[in-house]
C-alpha cells in the first residue's frame, strides 16, 4: 500500500508546506494555523486534521516487573488469595475492578480487559521477551518487538519525526526494544536519562537561521552530487539520516511539557509516569506512530499491597486522564492503547506480604483504536489460580494488537527466503475485544 | 530476672492461616490473641507445652492490623477502616466504629487504659474514649502524599509511659509527636536513615517508619524500619533501628545489621538496656537485639517466619510474637548450668 508522505506533525500538507517554505515559495497561502511549531497553510487544514486523526498510532504502557491482576483487573474479594482491597463497580454492569482504580472504573466502557492470559513463563527476561515479541525465543532468528513492527507498519513515509519513541527512565528492569531481523535502522528513540532527547541542541554559537542556511547549503550540494556523480539512490540514505536528525531537532518542543497549559500539566499530575504520558500524548498527537511508556517497577515480592497502593492510583489517574484527553482531542479512535506486563502476580500471599511471579492466570487491558470498549474477555477460577474460560497466550495477544491496529497478523516479512508472519503461526486474535 | 538474648530459643510455635499482624494478651489468664489476613481472631495458651491455635471469631471484614486487650474486651483495628470492640467471653462485638478513611494501621491504649489512640491511612491520629468509643481528638500533621505525589501511609503509633505524649510514624520517614491532652503538635522528627523512596532504579517507595516505641522512662523514642535498600523489589536492605531524644529532636543511636529485613516492631526491654527489633525481608525473619552502644546487633535469632509484632511476658523472660504462619514463643531464660557431679559419690 502506498502511504501518503507525511511530516513532522504527520501530514502530507505539512510536508508540502515545509518544502515550500524551504524553497521560498510561500506565496499563495492566505493564512496560517499553528500546530506546535509547525505552520500549516489554512487551505490545507481540513485535510491535515482529517489525516492526523485517521493516522493510526499505538501507545504501549509497559508495567515493568509484573502488575498484580488481583489488585487491578481481576479482584477476588473475600478469598484467601484476594488481599485487602475492596472492589468497586464499573461502567460495565456486573464487572468490578479493584478499589484502587475508581477513575478507570468509570471509563470501562472505553476499555477492554483480557483476564485469561496463560503465558507460561514467569522469569522476568524470558517472559518480557515472550510478551514483547509474541513468540518464544528462537536460536535461529531474532524477532523484533511488537512495537518495532507496529512502528514500521504505521510509519509515515518521509516523516521527520521518529517512528518509535520509548521511555524507560527507571534503571531496573529496563529493556531496549529489540529490532530483531528488521535491523538497527528500526531502533527506537530511547529516552532513559530524561524525558528529552540528548544532544539535539544547536551547537554553541550557531543560531537557528545559520543552522537553516547550513542545511540548505548541504541540500544543494547533496542534490548536485546526486545529479552529477553518485545518483539519487546512493545519496538518499544520507539525506534520510540528516532529515531524521533535523526532524528530531525541530520536534524538540514535543518533549517539553512546559509548553502545555498549566491546567493540562496539572491534569496529568506531577508523577514521572504522568509527565511521561503527557509527553507521549504530545508525540502521538504530532504524528509519532508508536510510543512506549515503561512504568517501573511492579515486581512486588515484598509488600505487594503497599506497592500497589502507591502504583495503582497513579496508574488509575494517569491512564484515565490519558483516555479522556485522547478522546477529547478526537484521537482515541485512531490510537490503540495497550497495558501489559511480562506476567501477573501469584494468588498466594507470601511471607513478606508480597506476591511472586505468576504467568498461569493474569490480565491485560486495551483501549482505543480497533478495541471494543467494555469487553471483558476470559475468566479465572474463584481464587484466580487458573484460567477457566478464554485462555489466551502471548501469540494471541500479539495477533490481537496487530489486528486492532489494522495490520494483518498473517502478513509476512521475508528474512532471506524465509517467510515470517507478523504473529506466530498458531496465534489467534481475541476477536471478542475487537471492534 | 533472667534475660539473655544469646539464649534465645524458639520454645513453641503454632500455625494459623496466612499472616498475623495484631497481637494482644489477656493479663488475667495469660492467653494470647492474634489476628491478621483472614480477619479472624486466634487464641493460644502460651504456657502450654505444645500450644494449639484455636480459631475464634471474625473481628473484621478485612486484614486485622492491630489489637489491644482491656478487661475482657479486645479492641482491634482493621483494613476495613474500623475499630471493633469484641467481648472475649462470647465473641460478640460490643461496638464497631468507622474509625478512619483508610486502613487502620495501628492502635495503642493509654497507660491509664481510659483512652485509645489509632492511626490510619487518612494520615490522621485519632484519640478515642476507650469505654464509650467517643472520638475526642483528631490530630493532623502527617503529609497526605509522599513528596513525589504518591499515596502514603501512617504505620505506627505509641503512647509515652506517662500518657502525655503520642508518637506516630509514616511512610516518608517522619515521626510526629503530639501532646495527648491538648492535641498540640510538638515536633516532627525526620529520619532519613530509613529508606523510603527510590528515584532512580524503580521510581517507587518502600520502607518508611514501621514501628515506634517510647523508652520505659519516656525520654527516648525507638524507631524501626529498613536502611538503604539496594533492590526495591522488596526488603533488600539492612534492618534498622534508631533511638531519638525526642524532646531535643536529636538522634542518639542508630543500629543496623546486615540481615536484610524491615523491622516491623521495635521495643525496649523494660529492665535492661536492650532494644529489640522483629521483622523479616530478603534474608528471612529476624529477631535482633541491640545494646544501644554498638551499631551492629549484638545478637540475632532466626524466627520460623517473618515477624510482625511481639510483646514480652509478665516476667520479660519470654517473647511472644506473631507473623507469617502464626504464633511463636521465644524463651530467653539462661539455661540452668548442668548440676555438678558429687565427687564424693564418684569416689564411693
Amino acid at each position: 500500500m502506498k502511504r501518503p508522505a507525511l511530516t513532522a506533525c504527520g501530514s502530507i500538507e505539512h510536508d508540502a508546506h515545509r518544502r515550500r517554505f524551504l524553497q521560498g515559495t510561500l506565496a499563495g497561502t492566505t493564512a496560517a494555523l499553528s500546530f506546535g511549531r509547525m505552520t500549516v497553510a489554512a487551505d490545507d487544514v481540513p485535510n491535515a486534521i482529517t489525516l492526523q486523526k485517521s493516522q493510526k498510532r499505538v501507545l504501549f504502557i509497559w508495567l515493568a516487573g509484573g502488575a498484580s491482576q488481583f489488585e487491578m483487573w481481576d479482584p477476588k474479594p473475600g478469598r484467601e488469595t484476594g488481599g485487602p482491597f475492596r472492589t468497586i463497580p464499573t461502567a460495565i454492569p456486573g464487572y468490578h475492578v479493584g478499589e484502587l482504580m475508581p477513575k478507570i472504573a468509570t471509563q470501562m466502557d472505553k476499555i477492554a480487559v483480557v483476564r485469561s492470559l496463560d503465558t507460561g513463563i514467569s522469569a522476568h527476561a524470558i517472559a518480557a521477551d515472550l510478551i514483547s515479541t509474541g513468540r518464544p525465543k528462537e536460536a535461529a532468528l531474532e524477532y523484533p518487538e511488537i512495537g518495532v513492527v507496529l512502528a514500521k507498519e504505521l510509519a509515515v513515509r518521509d516523516s521527520l519525526l521518529p517512528d518509535y519513541v520509548s521511555f524507560f527512565l527507571s534503571t531496573e528492569g529496563r529493556r531496549r526494544p529489540a529490532t530483531g531481523f528488521l535491523g538497527g535502522r528500526h531502533t527506537p528513540l530511547m529516552l532513559e536519562e530524561s524525558m528529552r532527547p540528548a544532544n539535539i541542541d544547536l551547537p554553541q554559537g550557531v543560531s537557528r537561521p545559520q543552522h537553516t542556511e547550513r542545511e540548505q547549503l548541504r541540500e544543494l550540494l547533496s542534490r548536485e552530487f546526486a545529479e552529477r556523480r553518485a545518483g539519487a539512490g546512493r545519496v538518499g540514505g544520507y539525506n534520510s539520516a540528516f532529515a531524521k536528525v533535523r526532524g528530531l531537532m525541530q520536534s524538540d518542543h514535543l518533549f517539553d511539557i512546559e509548553q502545555e497549559p498549566p491546567a493540562v500539566r496539572e491534569r496529568y499530575g506531577r508523577t514521572v509516569f504522568g509527565r511521561q504520558c503527557l509527553v507521549a500524548r504530545r508525540l502521538l498527537e504530532a504524528g509519532v506512530p508508536m510510543v512506549k511508556v515503561a512504568r517501573g517497577f511492579w515486581d512486588s515480592h515484598h509488600d505487594n499491597f503497599e506497592s500497589h497502593r502507591e502504583l495503582v492510583p497513579d496508574f488509575d489517574h494517569v491512564f484515565s486522564t490519558l483516555l479522556d484527553d485522547l478522546h477529547e482531542r478526537g484521537l482515541l479512535e485512531s490510537t490503540l492503547v495497550i497495558v501489559l506486563s511480562e506476567f501477573g502476580r501469584t494468588p498466594k500471599i507470601n511471607k513478606d506480604v508480597g506476591r511472586d511471579h505468576y504467568a498461569a492466570a493474569w490480565s491485560c487491558a486495551f483501549a482505543g483504536c480497533g478495541i471494543k470498549g467494555g469487553a471483558v474477555y476470559g475468566k479465572t477460577d474463584d481464587d484466580g489460580k487458573t484460567v477457566v474460560d478464554g485462555k489466551a497466550n502471548a501469540g494471541d495477544v500479539a495477533a490481537t494488537i496487530y489486528k486492532a491496529a489494522g495490520i494483518d497478523p498473517e502478513k509476512h516479512y521475508y528474512v532471506g527466503p524465509r517467510p515470517v508472519p507478523l504473529a506466530k503461526e498458531d496465534a489467534v486474535p481475541i476477536d471478542a475485544i475487537l471492534s | 530476672m533472667l534475660f539473655t538474648p544469646q539464649q534465645a530459643t524458639l520454645r513453641a510455635s503454632c500455625e494459623t492461616p496466612g499472616i498475623l499482624f495484631g497481637l494482644c494478651r489477656d493479663p488475667e489468664d495469660g492467653r494470647l490473641y492474634g489476628a491478621g489476613t483472614d480477619g479472624f481472631a486466634y487464641v493460644i495458651d502460651p504456657t502450654a507445652e505444645k500450644p494449639i491455635a484455636e480459631k475464634k471469631w471474625r473481628l473484621h471484614e478485612n486484614f486485622v492490623s492491630s489489637m489491644a486487650f482491656n478487661d475482657g474486651v479486645i479492641i482491634s483495628g482493621g483494613f476495613d477502616r474500623r475499630l471493633v470492640w469484641t467481648n472475649v467471653a462470647d465473641g460478640n462485638p460490643i461496638r464497631t466504629i468507622e474509625a478512619h478513611d483508610g486502613w487502620v494501621r495501628d492502635l495503642a491504649l493509654f497507660p491509664d487504659r481510659e483512652r485509645l489512640v489509632s492511626v490510619g491511612d487518612d494520615m490522621q491520629v485519632k484519640i478515642w474514649n476507650r469505654q464509650t468509643g467517643e472520638l475526642t481528638s483528631t490530630l493532623e500533621g502527617h503529609a497526605k502524599k509522599t513528596p513525589q505525589g504518591y499515596a502514603t501511609a501512617l504505620y505506627a503509633v505509641s503512647v509515652s509511659p506517662d500518657g502525655k505524649t503520642i508518637a506516630s510514624g509514616d511512610r516518608i520517614g517522619e515521626v510526629c509527636l503530639w501532646e495527648a491532652d491538648s492535641g498540640k503538635f510538638v515536633r516532627r522528627l525526620k529520619a532519613p536513615g530509613f529508606y523510603t523512596y527510590d528515584p532512580l532504579k524503580r521510581v517507587r517507595s518502600i520502607g518508611g517508619i514501621r514501628s515506634v516505641a517510647f523508652s520505659p522512662d519516656g525520654l527516648q523514642l525507638a524507631i524501626g524500619g529498613i536502611g538503604q535498600v539496594t533492590n526495591v523489589d522488596g526488603f533488600v536492605g539492612p534492618c534498622r533501628v534508631e533511638l531519638w531524644d525526642w524532646r531535643a529532636g536529636k538522634r542518639v543511636f542508630a543500629g543496623e545489621d546486615s540481615h536484610k529485613a524491615v523491622v516491623n516492631h521495635v521495643a525496649f526491654h523494660p529492665a535492661r538496656s536492650w532494644l529489640i527489633g522483629a521483622g523479616g525481608g530478603d534474608s528471612g525473619g529476624i529477631l535482633a537485639f541491640w545494646d544501644r552502644k554498638a551499631t551492629k546487633a549484638v545478637h540475632k535469632a532466626k524466627p520460623k517466619g517473618h515477624l510482625q509484632r511481639f510483646l514480652l511476658d509478665a516476667n520479660s523472660e519470654q517473647l511472644l510474637a506473631v507473623g507469617y504462619g502464626g504464633f511463636q514463643i521465644w524463651s530467653f531464660r539462661a539455661k540452668e548450668p548442668p548440676a555438678e557431679k558429687n565427687p564424693a559419690a564418684n569416689s564411693s
